[in-house]
């Protein structure tokens, strides 16, 4: 104990110089503090933005494996190659179910979809090109080209991606459009389809498959395509103006029971690591999958918008570490200086018995306790400090999740907002910290408590071995 | 500094009875401290280049020895070998029956043995009190009341109970001088050594503190040994050891 008591003897005897230290020190917590809450908030943030994105898997098509074997120069080549793709098995809706089933996925949704004729309404058309370009992101052309319209069903909101994205936004609905959406023979029309057919909400349309089968079905929506990307830049019409959406069990209905109506569906699953996509693609070919499928992730998606917060992550590293090696190095001069003034007193002090071990630990704690002390203001002042650099380096994040929140809900006309709470995607819900707890948590706390005992102990190590290498009775001959 | 001692060796004792030796009875059991064939070389000194060669010097509790050597014969030296600051060479050296080499020096400097320096290295950051305190609590005694303690040392070397809050840089060489005695008696050491410790006085007080080191030998039992060239501290000892130099090397 008495130890503790000179190192205390000796903190009030050099005033000067532990002021010195401890301001020193004092700058640095300040700065680790500040740093590392910013590094947190860049961590917390990152997360945010990977869990904004759901863990999407969609079923792909394998064109390297397809391509494997095609010899386009050989015509029976090409005459085989042909013959394979037509065989490769599809998937059906009950095949997604049962894909679904999976301890791997947390859920599903799918667009499905069909093509049909019109049969009171017509085909937005002015060109006389029968190769109209389907928009639709999915869209399969041998299926699509030879009817009139596309008739997509979601099967929840999650689904209508292109209104999520905001390729495609509700101009007009009707009040309950949300609550009737998904269930029943309701749909959403281009504008521009309703411009051309004198349609408006609640009238009801007519379709038809090829064998002359007459589907009736409800306006409750019409919604435009903002793409400016139109694929056709002469096109009059927006490429999803032939594009009715409706609900997948509509969908369903229409497809029971009449073989000659071939549908197609794309699902996604929700799933709930990256880490388990090869065991569940293993799962979808044990289920009946052909081989040529393979399953794709949005995890560089996901990724994509972290990098600008990685970056201002590696900064705060760089400045983290930089402050520590200057730092370090005044603490270790300052250090040496210490030892070389009191070089008398520790040959008193060896001289009288107190070993090297004792006294070591004498100068050590002396300078812990300066530490603790400027360590505790430090934090505290980077703490405060802290919160708000942290928030106003969130301040954009905070922003643009905002109005992106806002901008999916208008997409959806509004209702969807009150319906589902839809947020965007990719945009993470990010709100100011409002105390500074939640900036400097306990984590920086003990990051900073570890940080600052290692370079207090590494810049005294070579006070410690002077101490070692001390002769006591050199030391007092010196002075004598 | 090492080149001075360099080409000094060191005269084996020489005078061990000589003139001034007021012999009492001597029986081997009172031998406290021992040096057998002590040589020391620096670390960094070339072979049989010596600093103190083949020393055999017995020192008897309750007496009051004198070391004496000019300059450069090596008496820091054989001090710092026998207040354990440094080990021998060659040779041992015997303390209470057992030898240094196998004793933590530490221990035997906090607790065996008192030291007491020329230029009386005290701490000048504290208090008189508090520079006694300290070499209690480096022996790890148990002392309940260590101020009180302290007090006592101080009056036993003739300083009043007010300097014991005073600042030592306040006080003159003597009452410093007495202090760091003081701190030497604070654990209750079998043995005391000297290192010139009336050097810097005036011969008033050498000879009061002279007189306070011929009371813990004779009436404490202590074993007194003061390194010196003084002759006023040769006429009050019991018994003066002689360091000579030794020839000087060839070659050298």
């Amino acid at each position: 104990m008495f130890i503790l008591k000179n190192a205390w003897i000796s903190i009030k005897r050099n005033k000067g110089r532990n002021i010195l230290i401890g301001i020193i020190i004092l700058i640095i917590a300040c700065a680790c503090t500040i740093t590392l809450a910013i590094k947190n908030t860049a961590v917390d943030l990152i997360d945010s933005y990977k869990s904004a994105y759901d863990k999407e898997v969609t079923i792909g098509f394998n064109r390297e494996n397809m391509m494997k074997d095609f010899n386009p120069a050989d015509e029976e080549g090409r005459a085989s190659a042909r013959e394979k793709f037509d065989n490769i098995a599809s998937y059906t809706i009950n095949d997604v179910e049962s894909f679904a089933d999976s301890d791997y996925i947390e859920s599903y949704y799918y667009t499905y979809s069909v093509g049909l004729n019109g049969n009171d309404i017509e085909k937005a058309e002015i060109e006389s090109n029968d190769d109209m370009p389907n928009g639709f992101g999915h869209g399969k052309e041998n299926n699509m080209s030879s009817t009139d319209f596309n008739l997509t069903g979601y099967s929840s909101q999650d689904a209508m991606s292109e209104f999520i994205s905001g390729t495609y936004t509700m101009s007009e609905i009707t009040d309950n459009a949300w609550d009737v959406a998904f269930d029943g023979n309701y749909v959403f029309i281009n504008e521009e389809l309703a411009t051309f057919n004198n349609l408006k909400l609640n009238d009801k349309i007519k379709l038809e498959d090829e064998d002359g089968n007459v589907y009736e079905f409800e306006i409750i929506g019409i919604f435009k395509e903002n793409d400016d990307e139109n694929e056709q830049p002469m096109s009059m019409f927006s490429n999803s103006v032939n594009t009715i959406i409706t609900n997948s069990n509509a969908v369903v209905n229409l497809t029971n029971g009449n073989e000659n109506l071939q549908a197609s569906i794309y699902p996604t699953f929700i799933i709930d690591s990256y880490d388990n996509v090869e065991k569940l693609q293993d799962e979808f070919y044990e289920k009946g999958l052909d081989e040529n499928f393979i399953l794709q992730t949005n995890e560089e998606l996901a990724l994509s918008g972290v990098s600008s917060i990685k970056n201002i992550n590696s900064f705060a590293t760089t400045f983290l570490v930089i402050t520590l090696i200057i730092g370090g190095i005044v603490l270790f001069i300052i250090n040496m200086i210490n030892i070389r003034e009191r070089k008398y007193e520790i040959g008193v002090l060896r001289t009288i018995g107190i070993s090297k071990l004792k006294l070591t630990m004498q100068f050590v704690s002396e300078l812990v306790i300066v530490s603790l002390v400027a360590l505790m203001l430090g934090a505290g002042i980077g703490a405060v400090s802290s919160k708000g650099v942290s928030n106003s380096l969130l301040e954009s994040e905070i922003n643009s999740s905002k109005e992106t929140t806002e901008e999916v809900n208008k997409n959806f006309g509004n209702h969807g907002g009150e319906r589902g709470g839809m947020h965007g995607k990719g945009m993470p819900v990010v709100e100011a910290y409002d105390s500074i707890d939640a900036v400097v948590d306990i984590k920086v706390l003990v990051e900073l408590l570890g940080i600052s005992v290692s370079l207090v102990l590494i810049s005294s190590i070579a006070s410690m071995v002077s101490i070692q290498r001390f002769s006591p009775l050199t030391i007092l001959k010196e002075r004598s | 500094m090492a080149n001075t001692k360099k080409n000094n060796n060191v005269s084996k004792e020489k005078t061990k009875d000589n003139t001034e030796v007021k012999e009492k009875s001597t029986s081997p059991k009172n031998i406290i401290l021992s040096i057998k064939k002590a040589s020391y070389r620096y670390s960094d000194a070339e072979e049989n280049d010596y600093a103190l060669k083949d020393i055999s010097f017995d020192f008897e509790s309750g007496k009051m020895y004198a070391i004496r050597g000019r300059s450069g014969t090596g008496k820091t030296t054989l001090l710092s070998l026998i207040s354990g600051l440094e080990r021998c060479s060659e040779g041992e050296i015997i303390f209470d029956g057992k030898s240094l080499k196998d004793m933590n020096l530490d221990k035997y400097r906090n607790s065996d043995i008192g030291i007491v320096f020329q230029s009386y290295n005290l701490l000048p950051f504290m208090t008189a009190s508090e520079n006694i305190i300290l070499s209690m609590d480096a022996s790890g005694l148990k002392i309940k009341n260590k101020k009180a303690k302290a007090i006592e040392l101080m009056e036993k070397v003739g300083l009043k109970e007010t300097y014991a809050d005073r600042k030592v840089l306040r006080l003159s060489g003597g009452e410093q001088q007495r202090v760091a005695i003081a701190r030497s008696l604070s654990y209750n050491p079998k043995m005391i050594i000297a290192d010139e410790p009336t050097g810097n006085l005036d011969k008033q007080t050498e000879t009061e503190i002279l007189e306070i080191f011929k009371k813990l030998a004779h009436e404490e039992n202590k074993c007194v040994i003061i390194v010196t060239h003084s002759q006023n501290v040769c006429d009050t000892v019991d018994k003066i050891y002689d360091l000579q130099k030794l020839p000087e090397k060839k070659g050298k």
